[in-house]
């Protein structure tokens, strides 16, 4: 049934493009952080229809679960009055567009280059093959990976700290 | 018909531009911060497109992705840190505010 | 005893070290005694050495100490010729600075800087007897810039004044042009010779050709005329009186002025052997004595007369040497060592019995007050004037004889001319000091004799004038000293034909007649005002002038050579203040240009910093893409 799959994926692929749309030009910037939230879900779906669930299984916890109440956290402490749209881009914007506009041109390239690749989805599941690799070629780096989360902690509860009297 | 690899690539280098353009014009730091993690997300989405491809031979992508994860989920904390102290100090997020650093 | 050679020198370089070092706190008037002692062991053990050559067939030694350098083909030696010619001078360098010393110890006894002055001397004799004592002209040279460096330090000894530093410069400066050419020769030898050794040169000499040789000659005697004050290099003796009276007597009389004159007797088998330079020698020496005996006619500072005298004397040592008579040269040397320095520490026993005064017009009538000044410097003066038999007459007939025995009549008769002269300065010198009636009634008050320690080391220098000639010369070409030094100068046929002693006695008797010319001229001019010194200075005007201002060579070398060289160095500050100091100047206001304007990138706005990041990204892609569409290639 790959109608099915080719269904999907066009459905994801509205969902991911929109939302990352809207969530660079949104007005209101919970409307930005929702908008996230949902890109992060459709990659997540994504991953599913590659066949790596135990990684959509990461994205969802990991994305949508704590880096959005993260950042919503950080909007909330950041409150800002609201502001006219002319402030809404960087002054640099001219310079951005320049820029960005021959990266969109690489990206069309790109993007139409692998048109003739051969399918996506591998066989079977990733999870076997994913513990495998962390807990025997990558146990390293998967502890050094953990200092580094203890590393990011500390450094942020010492940067928020207040000095108190 | 399977979807092609093409496509998951296409998908992936258009997020990315997305959120290229995002850091590069928005305003609000949080923002920039978010444009940020779409940039994360569609180079797993692209890592994990090729891992699956090639599962036969080398499965070590998703590895890969499973790292930056990890990377990322730091990264916010610590981006956020930093924007909370600069808005103790100011009380902006502003970007084009905050030039002290200027020469 | 030769194989203790260098304890010669050793003994001053260490009074030097202990006066230097240990002089000002503690050993105050010690110093001189320590000096003194030193020079006196070293006096006795020259003697010693000399006693060794005499008695084993005045043969040359070599001491060697150690090797100084080493390098590929290029060695030299600290290494010591003991021959007789070094032993000669070992001999009067050591006496005569003993004495000289001593009588320092009284001299000196006032002035604050006692110590100093010392220190120095002592330093100055260990230089001096390197300079004799060495087997290799870079060794010598070492000794040559040494004595060099003490006459600068000794004669701006009291450099509270203007005028003894201003001296102590235009003596080193004047010096140091000689030294140019000492060292251009001494390259040149080493590049015709392959060696700077003595002994290893003369025994090459055939394998240079004669132009090799006249530029080496040519290049030691500037060197010699920087060092003996020869012309035109002869101005800064004259100044150089501006230092204490013993220096005078020591470094400008005895010792370091005859550097030159022993640096081209060492190297008479080059200078034989390039056919123009004695030539060269003999003009030069001649020219300078007559030229300098007229400047001494005239002088009223009674320490410029013997200046004038030294340079005048020492021009005929250097016309021995250019007759091709190094014998004589070096006995004239022995002997003028003898009474110039007695007549120099006479002149300073004057001046200290009258409190430092040094203007002959004010002196007058002193025998009787310093008796025994006087009838040293009689002695002395007699000797100056070639009376016979005191030691100055054998040495310098000698050398007017070889004059014209070897043809050189010319020279001869200059010789002769400047006797003349010579005798009438000196008794000129004499009279106005001694004699007649005081011109100054306080200062002939308050003169006295100098205390014993100062008429010692005088009484001792007048006994050597009188004997020395006598004891060393005579019979003439015939006496001790030809024998000795003979073999040093000997190679192919220097047994000429032997004058008959009719000849002699002649030339004798005209040497003699000269100066008793001389002597009568003075006293007829001084004593019985005929003709009148007064009348005669007046009639001859423009001519007296001129001699009185020294030839106005001092104000020719200051208009023509000193400003010359300030308005090139007046250039070449401007170079390196505009052009040097400019390109450095510029390079940092470059370096704050660049620095400012790259500051510009700075822009503290964090949207930029991610725009130049994406703008790298957008570079790797560019390459990146144009590799894979084969646009570059790798």
């Amino acid at each position: 049934m790959d109608i099915l799959g080719a269904a999907f994926f066009a459905l994801l692929t509205i969902g991911t493009i929109g939302a990352g749309v809207g969530v660079v030009l949104a007005n209101r910037i919970t409307t930005s952080a929702l908008l996230m939230a949902f890109t992060f879900l459709n990659v997540a779906g994504m991953f599913v229809l590659l066949g790596a669930e135990t990684v959509a299984m990461f994205q969802v916890l990991i994305y949508v679960g704590a880096i959005t109440v993260l950042i919503l956290y950080g909007v909330m402490f950041t409150p800002q009055s609201p502001r006219p749209y002319g402030l809404f881009f960087q002054t640099q914007k001219y310079w951005a567009a320049l820029f960005v506009v021959p990266i969109a041109i690489f990206v069309a390239l790109v993007a139409f280059e692998f048109r003739d690749s051969g399918a996506a989805s591998g066989s079977g599941g990733d999870l076997v093959p994913l513990a495998t690799s962390i807990f025997g070629d990558f146990a390293f780096p998967f502890e050094v990976a953990s200092v580094l989360l203890l590393a990011a902690m500390v450094g942020a509860i010492v940067l928020v700290k207040r000095d108190e009297e | 018909m399977a979807v092609p690899l093409g496509a998951f690539i296409a998908v992936s280098a258009v997020l990315f531009f997305i959120g290229t353009a995002g850091v590069l014009v928005r305003r609000n730091a949080v923002v920039i911060l978010m444009s940020v993690e779409l940039m994360l997300n569609a180079t797993n989405l692209a890592l994990v497109a090729f891992s699956r491809r090639f599962a036969s031979i080398d499965e070590r992508g998703s590895v890969f992705v499973v790292f930056i994860f990890v990377v990322a989920a730091a990264e916010v904390a610590v981006g956020l840190a930093i924007i909370l102290s600069a808005y103790r100090n100011r009380p902006t997020v502003d970007v084009d505010e905050i030039r002290q650093m200027k020469g | 005893m030769i194989q203790n050679v260098w304890l010669i020198p050793a003994l001053p370089l260490a009074a030097f070290f202990i006066n230097g070092l240990l002089g000002r706190r503690w050993l105050h008037r010690w110093t001189g005694v320590i000096a003194s002692a030193a020079v006196g062991l070293s006096a006795l053990l020259a003697i010693g050495v000399f006693l060794e050559v005499q008695g084993g067939g005045h043969e040359s030694t070599t001491v060697t100490l150690y090797e100084w350098i080493g390098v590929g083909d290029f060695h030299i030696n600290v290494a010591a010729l003991v021959d007789p010619l070094s032993s000669v001078m070992l001999l009067v360098v050591t006496v005569v600075s003993f004495l000289i010393f001593v009588y320092s110890n009284a001299y000196m006894e006032h002035d604050h800087g006692f110590y100093r002055f010392f220190t120095w001397l002592s330093l100055f004799v260990f230089a001096m007897l390197i300079l004799v004592m060495a087997d290799n002209y870079l060794l010598m040279f070492v000794g040559w810039e040494g004595v060099g460096l003490c006459s600068y330090l000794l004669i701006g000894f009291w450099f509270e004044r203007p005028e003894p530093y201003v001296a102590a410069k235009k003596a080193f400066v004047m010096n140091r042009i000689g030294d140019w050419g000492y060292t251009i020769g001494m390259i040149t030898t080493f590049l015709v010779f392959g060696s700077m050794q003595f002994t290893e040169v003369f025994e090459h000499v055939d394998i240079a050709t004669e132009a090799n040789l006249t530029l080496i000659c040519l290049a030691f005697f500037i060197g010699a005329s920087g060092k003996s004050a020869q012309l035109p290099l002869h101005s800064w003796l004259p100044d150089a009186m501006e230092g204490p009276t013993p220096v005078s007597a020591l470094i400008h009389a005895a010792t370091m002025v005859t550097a030159g004159v022993y640096l081209v007797a060492r190297s008479m088998p080059l200078f034989e052997a390039a056919g123009p330079s004695l030539a060269v020698v003999g003009a030069v020496g001649a020219v300078t004595a007559i030229f300098a005996a007229t400047i001494a006619l005239v002088q009223f500072d009674i320490k410029r007369v013997m200046a004038y005298s030294t340079v005048s004397q020492l021009g005929y040592m250097f016309l021995a040497l250019g007759v091709g008579a190094p014998v004589a040269a070096i006995f004239h040397l022995a002997t003028h060592a003898f009474f110039k320095a007695l007549l120099f520490l006479g002149s300073g026993s004057v001046i200290h019995g009258l409190g430092g005064e040094q203007d002959m017009r004010k002196m007058g009538g002193l025998r009787r007050k310093l008796p025994v000044t006087y009838w040293t410097m009689l002695v002395a003066g007699g000797a100056l004037a070639a009376l016979p038999p005191l030691a100055g007459f054998w040495s310098k007939d000698e050398i007017v004889a070889a004059a014209f025995l070897g043809g050189y009549p010319v020279l001869w008769a200059i010789g002769i001319l400047t006797a003349v002269l010579t005798a009438f300065y000196v008794t000129r010198a004499m009279w106005l000091t001694f004699h007649g009636e005081p011109r100054d009634h306080h200062l002939y008050d308050h003169a006295h004799e100098s205390p014993a320690v100062m008429t010692l080391p005088l009484v001792a220098l007048a006994v050597g004038t009188a004997v020395l000639g006598i004891a060393i010369g005579f019979p003439p070409e015939a006496g001790f000293i030809h024998h000795f030094l003979g073999p040093v100068f000997e190679h192919e046929g220097a047994a000429e034909h032997a004058p008959e002693a009719a000849t002699i006695l002649a030339l004798a008797a005209v040497s003699v007649a000269a100066g008793v010319l001389g002597i009568l001229i003075g006293l007829s001019m001084y004593v019985r005002h005929r003709p009148d010194p007064a009348a005669v200075s007046r009639a001859t005007g423009p001519f007296y002038r001129l001699l009185v201002n020294k030839y106005f060579i001092d104000e020719l070398y200051d208009r023509r050579i000193v400003e010359a060289l300030r308005a090139a160095f007046g250039a070449m500050w401007a170079f390196d203040i505009h052009i040097i100091d400019g390109l450095a100047n510029r390079f940092g206001w470059l370096a704050a240009v660049g620095g400012s304007g790259l500051r510009r990138a700075q822009t503290g706005i964090v949207g930029n910093y991610a725009l130049t990041i994406v703008a790298g990204l957008l570079v790797i892609l560019v390459a990146y893409g144009g590799y894979a569409a084969g646009v570059f290639t790798r």
